[in-house]
């Protein structure tokens, strides 16, 4: 009898665990077979990544688009970039759209690799009424593969450098000595701040060519040339920017960590005196509010030697891609086209709360992007960005980018351990033509 | 006609497991195949018959990978299996006290998830980590050593890590198998006069031959098919000198542009290493 009791309370324990599960996973992934559904045609679901960025900036967007569509809701899924590549694979190779939800947001790195790859999973915006040409028109050379726009322009990814202007003032340097300047000057300047200070003024993830690759574009150079093919045995550009990193690390001015929280780490915890990266890590250099008045934004430095040198560059930015076989197609274009494509009150809002540099035109005109920012100081940092955004030169982005960017990484890597840089080089070259001949 | 009536059920209750396993892994196995002959990315593939197995000759990446899964393979399933097998041999000691909780403890760790334990590892060992802090206290080292940052000492760290994750697994098997020597064998060999170590290594060896075939199958198909670790704890680096093969077929199909077609292949290639190595294993260890 016992053990009859004990049977019935187990199973009825194991069915409230299932139907716990059941619950919470609804929650999670059930919008994406809910999209189906005739009940949530007024809902679009959203992959995006970043909690402290694109995530408000969408649910910005969704309240700005009630107001005239009150039915209509938006539902924002957390979704780790890596995790978008992954599901996207998965489901195009399988057929098995009906997984995806309505709205992505796509890395510009990786578009072209995505459109190329699987040519019907996103729908083409040409003729969506979409006015592109209010973009700023890198974005939207990003975006346009064989004529076709594929994506409404997001963030701008242009670089920075983020400085610590207490701990440069105890070396006696201001801001104005870290402005305009070229990578041997800020070698020299890195050299003495981190004998006064015990700072190092850079940390990179080891193997992540970020970086070298933002160094790069800054001298309108690319890792791959104008044919397509890639582009660093023999490349003085390549070599250069190399050396300098090099240097760098040798010098202990740079400091490599094994992975990205403990990038965030050096930043937050001020184990370094600056950072050099696209303007989307303000919000994370904000978060830690400790430091706020410390921080200060110029230039990044440009590259010695290199012939079209500029203290101009760009890493990341993203673009909001339409899923062609999503059932709501034409809410989530229009929800795009009213509330990214032309609503400047959109990035009015979204700019003092995540950073969101913008890449559409009309909205760098808006008084948002001439106010002070006390963290960094009373600076206008987001007129800064806006005026370093028209600077940065257009290069091409490859196909394989992706593979360029780690073959890279471990020619970096090899160097560091010895290797000579051009045997290295001619191995990443390579690597990448090999994977490129698939 | 009751053998008959047997039969019907005995085959009623064995088919819609047989089906499950033919949709579910031979279907598959087939189709990998299949897309293994075939070449180009994403949706777009053609059909291009053995291409992708020469390729493999070609791929230093590939190479790299095989010979680091080959090297976590002999360093981690020796030391495992002997570690193991000590460890149940003290545990299975009569007259130890609080033998549960030895057996519990060394067995707990192969009930963690295998990202979170990597994850610890990883955190662990980076370059301002608890490892580094104690040796550095300790004034072992002068200065932290970036574990992950050098091959050498990042593959250490995989091996490290696999080593506290599966030795309990393997020690249970062992255990069982021990309980089941007969101890008047043991008393006869005392009587005869043998010490400790040649009771080890003539009666427990010997008669643990099948458990030791077992495990050493186990290991050397799980190494080979080693993901998790390669992923979380280096992510393959440095420069790709930590990275699985299984690492590898992850990286070609969902980072950048995916080559299934390759990848399939490849995954062909650690089936077939699988398959010979066990049956090298069984020819060794199966001496009748």
């Amino acid at each position: 009898m016992k053990k009859k009791i004990l049977a019935a309370i187990l199973t009825a324990a194991m069915t409230i665990g299932m139907v716990g599960c059941g619950s919470t996973s609804s929650s999670d992934n059930g919008n994406n077979s809910a999209s189906n559904t005739e009940a949530s045609s007024n809902e679009l679901t959203v992959w995006c990544w970043d909690a402290t960025f694109n995530i408000p900036a969408m649910e910005e967007a969704e309240k700005i688009y009630q107001k005239d569509h009150p039915d209509v809701n938006v539902n924002v899924v957390e979704t780790s970039w890596e995790d978008i590549q992954t599901k996207l694979t998965t489901a195009a190779t399988s057929g098995q759209t009906d997984t995806l939800p309505d709205i992505i947001l796509m890395n510009d790195t990786a578009l072209l690799n995505n459109v190329k790859n699987y040519p019907d999973l996103f729908a083409d915006l040409s003729d969506s009424g979409i006015d592109f040409s209010k973009f700023a028109s890198y974005k939207t050379a990003i975006g346009t593969v064989d004529g076709k726009n594929y994506n409404v322009p997001f963030d701008s990814g242009v670089t920075a450098l983020y400085i610590r202007t207490d701990v440069i003032g105890e070396a006696g340097y201001s801001i104005d000595d870290f402005t305009d300047i070229t990578w041997s000057k800020f070698i020299e300047l890195g050299e003495d701040v981190l004998a006064k200070t015990g700072k190092p003024l850079l940390s990179a993830q080891a193997g992540g060519p970020d970086l070298l690759i933002a160094m790069l574009r800054s001298a309108g150079d690319s890792m791959f040339d104008e044919d397509g093919n890639p582009n660093f045995a023999g490349n003085d550009v390549v070599a250069e920017a190399v050396e300098d990193y090099e240097t760098m690390v040798d010098k202990g001015i740079l400091v490599e960590v094994n992975d990205w929280d403990q990038y965030i780490g050096t930043i937050n915890n001020g184990t370094v005196a600056s950072v050099i990266n696209g303007c989307w890590i303000t919000s994370t250099i904000q978060a830690q509010e400790d430091q706020s008045g410390d921080w200060g934004v110029t230039t990044m430095p440009r590259l010695d030697n290199a012939p079209n040198a500029t203290n101009y560059s760009n890493n990341g930015g993203a673009g909001w891609m339409v899923m062609n076989d999503s059932p709501n197609k034409d809410l989530a274009i229009d929800f795009l086209k009213n509330t990214f494509a032309s609503s400047t009150e959109l990035y009015d809002t979204i700019l003092p709360t995540t950073g969101a540099v913008a890449t559409y035109l009309p909205a760098a005109e808006s008084d948002a992007y001439s106010q002070e920012n006390e963290f960094f100081g009373g600076d206008k940092i987001y007129e800064k960005f806006a005026n370093y955004g028209a600077e940065v030169p257009a290069i091409t982005l490859g196909q394989y980018w992706e593979e360029a960017k780690s073959a890279l990484g471990t020619a970096l890597t090899q160097i560091q351990q010895g290797q000579d840089i051009q045997e290295a080089l001619k191995e990443a070259d390579d690597t990448v033509s090999f994977a490129m001949s698939e | 006609m009751k053998t008959k009536k047997r039969k019907i059920m005995g085959w009623t209750f064995v088919i819609p497991a047989s089906i499950m396993i033919v949709i579910f892994n031979f279907v598959p196995m087939i189709q990998s195949f299949i897309l293994s002959l075939k070449r180009g990315s994403g949706t777009n593939m053609i059909f291009t018959g053995f291409s992708n197995y020469k390729r493999m000759f070609q791929d230093k990446i590939f190479k790299m990978t095989l010979s680091n899964t080959f090297i976590y393979l002999i360093l981690e399933v020796a030391i495992m299996l002997v570690m193991a097998m000590f460890l149940a041999s003290l545990l299975n000691d009569k007259r130890l006290k609080g033998k549960w909780f030895f057996r519990l403890a060394i067995f707990l760790p192969c009930t963690t998830s295998l990202v979170s334990y990597s994850i610890i590892f990883r955190s662990l060992f980076s370059v301002d980590g608890f490892i580094n802090t104690i040796l550095t206290n300790l004034h072992l080292i002068a200065s932290p050593i970036n574990w992950l940052g050098n091959t050498w000492t990042a593959r250490i760290v995989i091996v490290l890590a696999l080593l506290w994750r599966w030795t309990g697994y393997n020690m249970i098997f062992f255990l069982a198998a021990l309980q089941n020597i007969d101890s008047s064998i043991y008393e006869a060999a005392v009587v005869d006069g043998a010490n400790a170590f040649q009771k080890f290594t003539k009666i427990t060896i010997p008669m643990l031959r099948p458990t030791i075939l077992l495990t050493a199958i186990m290991s050397t198909n799980g190494t080979l098919q080693l993901f998790d670790e390669s992923m979380n704890i280096t992510n393959g680096g440095p420069a790709n000198t930590s990275m699985t093969i299984s690492h590898y077929i992850y990286n070609l199909s969902f980072a950048g542009n995916p080559n299934f077609g390759y990848a399939s292949a490849i995954s062909y290639v650690v089936f077939i290493l699988v398959a010979i190595l066990a049956f090298i294993q069984m020819k060794v260890g199966d001496e009748k």
